[in-house]
C-alpha cells in the first residue's frame, strides 16, 4: 500500500521533472543569442534571412519559441545537427545504440565487481586484501577519467598493444547487418563469431576505463552495508543454527547488504551516461558522447539540447526504477507488534 | 560461596550435560583489556534447566555465546577455561566447545546445542521467509530426513544425488543451479522442497502457532514480536538439541507474550527432556522455571545453588540487592501473568 | 552527584569565557581529524598543492607577459622527461609539463576557491530563504532545486559553458550554476532541523527577531555539514573543470591540468606518455587530496554517518 502510493507520487512528479528541465534546457540555448545563424548561408538576402526567421518561427517572443520547440520534438522534429550535417531525429539511433552498448557494458563491469569486491573486502574487515580494495575505491571517487582512461590507452594500447581503439574492424563491420545497433548483439545475430569477439574486444577498454569510478563508489557502498549487516544479530543466529561461513556470507549477510546499494547503483549510472562523453573521446567510440563534445565546440544547439534533454529523461526513469526496487526489496520496515 | 567443580575430562560426573570450568573472555577495547567473563565455573545437569543471573553487561551473554564460539575475535579474546560438553548423539563423547575446530563446532551448533536470542526481531533475518530460516537448519543437520520425507532413496554415490545433496546442503554453484533445472532434477528438487515445507510446518506446530502453513511464507516484520520468538524456539528445537541456550528469550515482549513464550519453553523442555540454560535479568522469573541458579556479576559467578534456597536465604549482598530489585517487578508480573493465561 | 560538585562545576564554567569553550571544541574536532592517517595524509597534499599554487612564480620563472599562459619552446618539443630545463618533458607543441603542472595548481586553486564560495553563498541564502520562509516559496524553490539535480553534474556544466562559449570564465560561470544546489539542501535541512530545537523556540520568546535567531543560532550551527560539503566540493570542482577544459572549453595554451593532458594526448600515438600523465595525476591528487579530508571531517563533524565508510 505505502510503497504502491510512493510510486504514484513519483510518477506524478515526473512530468514535472522533465517539463523543468526542458525549460532550463530552452532557456539556456536563448542565452546564447537566436539560433537563426545555423539556417543562413552569406549569399542570402535580408528578406529571405527574415523568412528563414519566420519559417523557424525565430520572430516570435522567446515563450511562444518554446512552445513551437517543443510541438517540433513532439513531432519527431529536433532540429538540424550541424555537426553531423543531418538531422539530429536521422543519426541519433545510432549513436545511441552506441553509446549504450558502452555504458551497459561499463555498468555490468561496475556492478558486478562493485558487489565482488565490496563483498570480499567487507568480509574480511581490516585484513591486508580489504586495505586494498579500500585505496582502490577511494581513489576510483577522485579518479579524472579521462586521465584514468589515457593511462589504460598508453599502457595497453601504445606499449603492450593488447586492446584497438575505436568500435570495430571495418572488415568485420561490412561483413555483418547491424539491425539493432549494438555491435556484439548483432555479430551474435548474425553468428559471426570473429566479429563478436571483435566487437567484445573492442568494448573492453573503454567500458573498463568508464565502469572504473562507478565500480568504486558501488564498492565503497557494498563494504560499509556489509560490514553493518555483519554485525546484526541475525548473523549469529544464522551461524548458531551451524550453516557455514560462505552461505551465512551470501545468503544471509549479502542479500541484505545489496539493498542499500541499489540507491548507490542508480546515482552511479548518471555518473555512466556523463562519462561517456570523455571515454568516447579518448577512444574514439562514435557515440552520442562524441558526438555531443563536437557539438560543444562547435555551437551546435539542437544537437546540445536533444543531447541535455535525452540523458536527463534516462538519468530520471533510471533512477525511478531504482527507487522503486528499493522500496519493494527493504523488508525492514517494522509493521507487526 | 563460589561453588567450584573439581572435575576435569576423566571425572566429568555422568549425570552433567555440560561444566564450564574457570571461563576467562576478556575483550580490547579503546580503554584497554576489559574482564568480561573473569573466571566463571558452573555445571549443567543433564534435563534440569539452569539459571543464570545478573544485570546487563555482567558477563552472562559472553558466557552465553562462548558455548558456540560465537564471541567475536577480534576484539574478544577466549583468555582461558573450559567448556565441556556431553554430545549425547556420538555416544556421550566429552568434547572441549573451545578448542573444536570451526567445522566441529559448525556441526554441533543447532544441532545439539541450540540459541535462542533475545530479540526475535533482530535474530530473524529481514529478508528471508520463515521457511527458508527454519528450513535451513533441517538442510544443514537433517539431510537424511528431508530425502526419507520426500521418499528419494539416498542415492549419494549417483550423480543426481550428488546434486541433490548439494542442493539441500546449499552448496551450490551456477553449474549446479543449471543443473537443477533440467527437468528430471527438478522434480526431485521439487519432491524435496515439499518434504522441507512439511519439516518447516512440524516444526512450527510443534510451538503452538497457528495456521503454520500460512506463517510460513511470512517475512519476520509481516510477524508479531511473539510470534517471531515462536518462529525462533521451533528453529532452535528443531533439531532436538541437548541444550538448550535461552539468552533472555522474554525480555523483548510485552509482559502476557512473556508468560506464554515461557510456558512454551517449559513445556518443550520437559517433552524432549533438553537440558536449558536459561540466562535473565529477572531473578524471579529464573527461581520460577529453574531447577538451579547461578548469580553472576561483574564477570564473576557470586552465588550459585538451588534456585529456591537462594532466594530464601541469600548471602552474597548483590544477590540480596537482586532479590529486592526484581521483587517489585515479580509482584507486577505475576499480576500480569495471570490475565494471560485467563486470556489462553 | 554532590552538591558541592555541582557548584565546583559552574564555578569553572563561568570562569570559562565563551571564546575558551569555542577553542577548546574546535581544538578536540581537530585533534579527532587528524587522529585519522588517511585525513593526515590528504591534508599534507592539500598544504602541498596550496604551497605550490602560491609560490608558483618562485618555482619557476613566469611567462610574460601572461603568467597563466604555457611558456612556448618550440626547439625542445617533444622532448622526453629530465631534459635540461625541461625536467617532466615537453608536449607537441613546446610547452614545457613541469610548468604546467606548477601553474596548474594555480589555475586550480583559482577555480576551486571562486566557485566554492560563490556556490555556498548563493547555496545557502536561497536554502536558508527557503528554509525559514517555508510554505510556497521553499515548495518553488525545492522544486527547482529537483530540476538542477536531474541533469547529471557534467553534462549540465557542459550544456552551459558550450552555449556560453569556451573561455576559463565561462567555466567558472558553468560550475557556480551546477554546483549550488547542493548547499541549497543542506542548508535548508539544517535550517528546518534546527528551528525545531528548544533553544530557538527560547530565543523566540526571549523576544529575538527571526534575523537575530537565523544569525546567532541557525547559522553557526549549520557550519559544520556546509564546510564538508565545500571541502569536498574543493576537489570535485577541480575534477569537473579540468575536464571540461580537456574537452576543449577553455582558451587553449592556458596553464591548466586538463587543458595540458587535452594537448599531451596528440602525441600518445608516437609514446610520448609524459604530457599527459604528469597533469592528470595532478589532478587526481588534489581530488584525492580533497575527498580524504572531506571524509575526515565528515566523520568527525557527522557522527551520524561515521559507519557509511
Amino acid at each position: 500500500m505505502q510503497i504502491r502510493d510512493y510510486i504514484i507520487r513519483r510518477l506524478m512528479i515526473l512530468p514535472f521533472l522533465i517539463i523543468g528541465t526542458s525549460i532550463i534546457v530552452f532557456a539556456l540555448t536563448r542565452i546564447g543569442g537566436s539560433p537563426i545563424g545555423i539556417y543562413l548561408s552569406h549569399e542570402m538576402s535580408p528578406a529571405e534571412v527574415q523568412e528563414m526567421k519566420e519559417r523557424f518561427h525565430l520572430d516570435k517572443p522567446v515563450p511562444i519559441q518554446y512552445f513551437y520547440w517543443i510541438k517540433g520534438v513532439a513531432q519527431g522534429d529536433l532540429g538540424w545537427s550541424g555537426v553531423a550535417s543531418a538531422p539530429v531525429i536521422d543519426v541519433f539511433p545510432k549513436k545511441f545504440a552506441a553509446t549504450m552498448e558502452l555504458a551497459i557494458a561499463a555498468g555490468i563491469v561496475a556492478v558486478s565487481l562493485g558487489i565482488a569486491m565490496g563483498t570480499f573486502a567487507g568480509a574480511r574487515r581490516n585484513k591486508f586484501a580489504d586495505h586494498v580494495i579500500r585505496i582502490i575505491s577511494v581513489s576510483g571517487a577522485s579518479m579524472p577519467l579521462f586521465w584514468f582512461s589515457i593511462l589504460l590507452l598508453i599502457v595497453f594500447w601504445v606499449w603492450l598493444g593488447w586492446f584497438p581503439i575505436g568500435r570495430s574492424d571495418p572488415n568485420l563491420f561490412e561483413a555483418i547487418a547491424h539491425p539493432t545497433g549494438f555491435y556484439t548483439i548483432d555479430a551474435l545475430l548474425a553468428g559471426n563469431w570473429d566479429a563478436f569477439k571483435d566487437a567484445v574486444w573492442h568494448l573492453i577498454m573503454p567500458a573498463v576505463a568508464l565502469g572504473y569510478g562507478a565500480t568504486a563508489i558501488i564498492a565503497r557502498m557494498m563494504r560499509s552495508s556489509l560490514i553493518e549487516e555483519l554485525q546484526e544479530d541475525y548473523i549469529d543466529a544464522a551461524k548458531a543454527k551451524g550453516l557455514p561461513k560462505n552461505v551465512v556470507l551470501k545468503k544471509h549477510a549479502r542479500r541484505n547488504a545489496l539493498v542499500p546499494t541499489v540507491t548507490v547503483i542508480g546515482l552511479t549510472f548518471g555518473f555512466l551516461l556523463q562519462g561517456t562523453v570523455v571515454a568516447e573521446i579518448i577512444f574514439r567510440w562514435p557515440g552520442l558522447g562524441r558526438w555531443m563534445a563536437a557539438a560543444v565546440l562547435r555551437g551546435d544547439q539542437a544537437t546540445i539540447m536533444t543531447y541535455v534533454m535525452f540523458t536527463s529523461i534516462l538519468f530520471l526513469i533510471v533512477n525511478l526504477i531504482v527507487d522503486v526496487v528499493y522500496a519493494n526489496l527493504d523488508r525492514r520496515v517494522e509493521l507487526g507488534d | 560461596m563460589v561453588q567450584t567443580t573439581a572435575s576435569n575430562l576423566n571425572n566429568f560426573s555422568n549425570h552433567l550435560i555440560a561444566s564450564v570450568e574457570d571461563l576467562k573472555v576478556y575483550f580490547h577495547s579503546k580503554e584497554g583489556l576489559t574482564h568480561s567473563v573473569d573466571g566463571v565455573s558452573f555445571d549443567i545437569i543433564d534435563g534440569e534447566i539452569m539459571g543464570l543471573v545478573g544485570e546487563t553487561g555482567c558477563g552472562k551473554s559472553v558466557t552465553a555465546r562462548s558455548f558456540m564460539q560465537l564471541v567475536q575475535t577480534p576484539p574478544g579474546v577466549i583468555a582461558g577455561g573450559k567448556i565441556r560438553f556431553k554430545s549425547k548423539k556420538t555416544g556421550n563423547q566429552i568434547v572441549d566447545l573451545l578448542s573444536l575446530t570451526e567445522n566441529q563446532i559448525r556441526e554441533l551448533r543447532g544441532e545439539r546445542i541450540a540459541m535462542i536470542f533475545q530479540d526475535p526481531g533482530k535474530a530473524l533475518n529481514p529478508g528471508l521467509t520463515i521457511r527458508t530460516q527454519i528450513a535451513e537448519v533441517f538442510q544443514e543437520h537433517r539431510e537424511d530426513d528431508v530425502f526419507k520425507k520426500a521418499k528419494i532413496d539416498y542415492v549419494h554415490k549417483n550423480f543426481i544425488g550428488a546434486i541433490l545433496q548439494k542442493y539441500i546442503k546449499q552448496r551450490t554453484n551456477l553449474i549446479i543451479k543449471l543443473m537443477l533445472l533440467v527437468p528430471p532434477i527438478r522434480a526431485y528438487k521439487k519432491k524435496l522442497d515439499k518434504a522441507i515445507d512439511k519439516l518447516v510446518i512440524e516444526a512450527l506446530a510443534e510451538t503452538q502457532i497457528p495456521n503454520p502453513e500460512k506463517v510460513m511464507e511470512r517475512y519476520p516484520h509481516e510477524l508479531s514480536g511473539g510470534m517471531k520468538q515462536r518462529v525462533m524456539i521451533a528453529q532452535a528445537i528443531a533439531c532436538n538439541p541437548d541444550l538448550l541456550i535461552a539468552d533472555e528469550p522474554t525480555t523483548a515482549l510485552d509482559v502476557i507474550v512473556q508468560a506464554r513464550i515461557l510456558e512454551l519453553i517449559q513445556e518443550l523442555q520437559k517433552r524432549h527432556k533438553t537440558s536449558v540454560l536459561y540466562i535473565s535479568h529477572d531473578l524471579s522469573l529464573v527461581r520460577k522455571i529453574c531447577d538451579r541458579v547461578a548469580v553472576m556479576f561483574a564477570g564473576k559467578i557470586v552465588e550459585s545453588g538451588d534456585s529456591d534456597t537462594i532466594f530464601k536465604n541469600p548471602v552474597h549482598p548483590y544477590t540480596k540487592g537482586l532479590i529486592k530489585a526484581s521483587f517489585m517487578t515479580h509482584e507486577r508480573g505475576k499480576l500480569e501473568e495471570i490475565e494471560g493465561i485467563e486470556a489462553t | 552527584m554532590s552538591e558541592t560538585e555541582d557548584t565546583v562545576i559552574s564555578d569553572q564554567k563561568m570562569y570559562d569565557s565563551a571564546f575558551k569553550v569555542r577553542f577548546n571544541r574546535n581544538l578536540e574536532i581537530l585533534k579527532n581529524v587528524l587522529a585519522n592517517p588517511t585525513t593526515v595524509i590528504g591534508l599534507i597534499i592539500v598544504i602541498l598543492m596550496i604551497l605550490m599554487a602560491l609560490f608558483a612564480p618562485i618555482i619557476t620563472e613566469p611567462n610574460s607577459p601572461d603568467p597563466y599562459q604555457m611558456p612556448r619552446d618550440w626547439k625542445a618539443a617533444r622532448s622526453a622527461p629530465l631534459t635540461p630545463g625541461h625536467i617532466l618533458g615537453t608536449t607537441n607543441r613546446g610547452g614545457d609539463v613541469f610548468y604546467g603542472v606548477v601553474w596548474g595548481a594555480r589555475t586550480s586553486l583559482k577555480l576551486s576557491l571562486l566557485v566554492v564560495s560563490l556556490t555556498l553563498v548563493l547555496g545557502v541564502i536561497i536554502g536558508s530563504v527557503a528554509g525559514i520562509a517555508g510554505g510556497k516559496v521553499d515548495e518553488v524553490l525545492m522544486r527547482i532545486v529537483d530540476v538542477f539535480l536531474s541533469i547529471p553534474e557534467l553534462i549540465f556544466a557542459l550544456a552551459i559553458a558550450a552555449i556560453l562559449g569556451p573561455s576559463f570564465t565561462n567555466i567558472i560561470l558553468a560550475l557556480v550554476v551546477v554546483f549550488w544546489v547542493k548547499y541549497a539542501r543542506i542548508m535548508r535541512a539544517q535550517v528546518i532541523r534546527i528551528k525545531q530545537r528548544e533553544y530557538v523556540d527560547a530565543a523566540k520568546i526571549m523576544g529575538a527577531s527571526k534575523l537575530q535567531i537565523y544569525l546567532k543560532d541557525i547559522l553557526p550551527n549549520s557550519f559544520s555539514p556546509v564546510m564538508v560539503q565545500a571541502t569536498l566540493d574543493m576537489g570535485n570542482i577541480v575534477l569537473v573543470g579540468a575536464t571540461l577544459s580537456f574537452i576543449g572549453l577553455s582558451e587553449a595554451g592556458i596553464a591548466e591540468w586538463g587543458v595540458l593532458v587535452s594537448e599531451g594526448q596528440a602525441g600518445i600515438s608516437a609514446g610520448r606518455w609524459w604530457a599527459s600523465t604528469f597533469p592528470g595525476l595532478m589532478v587526481f591528487l588534489w581530488a584525492l587530496a580533497f575527498n580524504l579530508v572531506g571524509d575526515g571531517l565528515r566523520d568527525v563533524l557527522d557522527p551520524r554517518t561515521e559507519t557509511r565508510r
